[in-house]
């Protein structure tokens, strides 16, 4: 009891000025998702996603590669369980992020940590962890530092969920983004995000799999079975030369 | 303005979305991975980007084909908002011209 409270008071000083730090922290990588934000909400609007579902899909999910994967699937009435079992494959990244995270969140009870972990996206993730570990370096208890973490996250939200909801306000105004190119965002966007979890050919040889069976089965196969039929022989390929390897 | 089943999928993905955002953190957090189960969580996001995306890369005209092999040029130097811009200017411009 007394060393909660011990804590308590010793991080009660600095809560303004880290959500303050983690604010400004975050401010350059604004400039990366605004425009990614406007285009996803440019193209939900375009699939028939009103003003109110599109922030209700953002403000809710708050992932938005899932986000680009489910509009990019998106039909009229929707494939629930595709768009379901999509997301959860492309954000299963997070069960990975989340162990490597855990280590640092010791010092908070689960009712703190677990709403906390909503906020948590490749971005306020790859901050709040390189921040702990500055901090570790510095001697700093406790290394993680959650109203800095907080405070990215808050600016990250804010600014997804208001972008995404202004594309989709813009984008009948805007007519067809194909038009002008801005379809090629999507590829760019999951190129780039592909190109961050690079650890050699080695490691992306499931990818390459993936890519030919989505490929020829989009050719081949009507419908979106591509996607299922892609992920699903690229997780079998990882499995398979795992084991060559191990 | 607001469909019940749109509605729906949103509430469903986002579960499926936070389930992934704590599973990691409640199960895994004093367990160790078998390299193949960490091989397999590696490769798994990108095999469904890719395969998302898998369309682009058998379009059927040639402004889409050199769009998409600049985008991926670009990708691997470049940071999100250059990549994206580069994307974009050239799909539109080989669009126009080439058609």
């Amino acid at each position: 009891m007394s060393a909660m409270e011990g804590e308590a008071s010793m991080q009660q000083a600095p809560i303004q000025s880290e959500l303050w730090r983690g604010i400004k922290g975050c401010i350059p990588v604004l400039l990366g998702i605004v425009p990614y934000a406007l285009v996803l909400g440019a193209q939900a609007a375009q699939k028939g996603l009103s003003v109110i579902e599109v922030p209700l899909m953002t403000g809710l999910n708050f992932a938005g590669g899932s986000e680009f994967a489910a509009i990019q699937l998106w039909t009229s009435p929707p494939h629930i369980m595709l768009i379901v079992a999509i997301t959860f494959l492309v954000n299963s990244r997070h069960l990975l992020m989340g162990a490597a995270i855990a280590p640092f969140l010791r010092h908070l009870p689960k009712r703190k940590a677990l709403p906390a972990l909503f906020a948590m996206t490749d971005e306020s993730w790859a901050l709040g962890l390189s921040d702990a570990k500055a901090r570790t370096e510095q001697g700093m208890q406790p290394a993680f530092s959650l109203p800095y973490y907080l405070g990215t996250a808050l600016v990250f939200y804010v600014a997804w969920v208001g972008f995404t909801t202004l594309g989709a306000a813009l984008g009948p105004v805007l007519g067809d983004v194909e038009a002008y190119g801005f379809d090629m965002a999507f590829p760019a966007v999951f190129l780039v995000l592909m190109a961050g979890m690079w650890k050699g050919f080695a490691a992306a040889r499931p990818w390459l799999v993936s890519l030919v069976v989505a490929a020829l089965t989009y050719l081949f196969v009507p419908g979106a079975w591509y996607v299922a039929a892609g992920a699903v022989s690229g997780l079998i390929a990882a499995y398979v030369l795992a084991g060559d390897d191990a | 303005m607001i469909d019940p089943l749109t509605v729906l999928t949103i509430v469903l993905m986002a579960s499926a979305t936070y389930c992934t955002r704590i599973i990691g953190y409640l199960v895994l957090r004093n367990r160790t991975l078998s390299p193949r189960a960490t091989a397999l969580m590696e490769a798994a996001p990108g095999c469904v980007l890719i395969s998302v995306i898998a369309p682009h890369f058998v379009a059927n005209n040639p402004a889409d084909l050199v769009a998409i092999a600049i985008t991926l040029l670009a990708a691997t130097r470049l940071s999100m908002l250059p990549t994206v811009m580069v994307a974009v200017a050239a799909t539109g411009l080989l669009r126009h011209f080439i058609g």
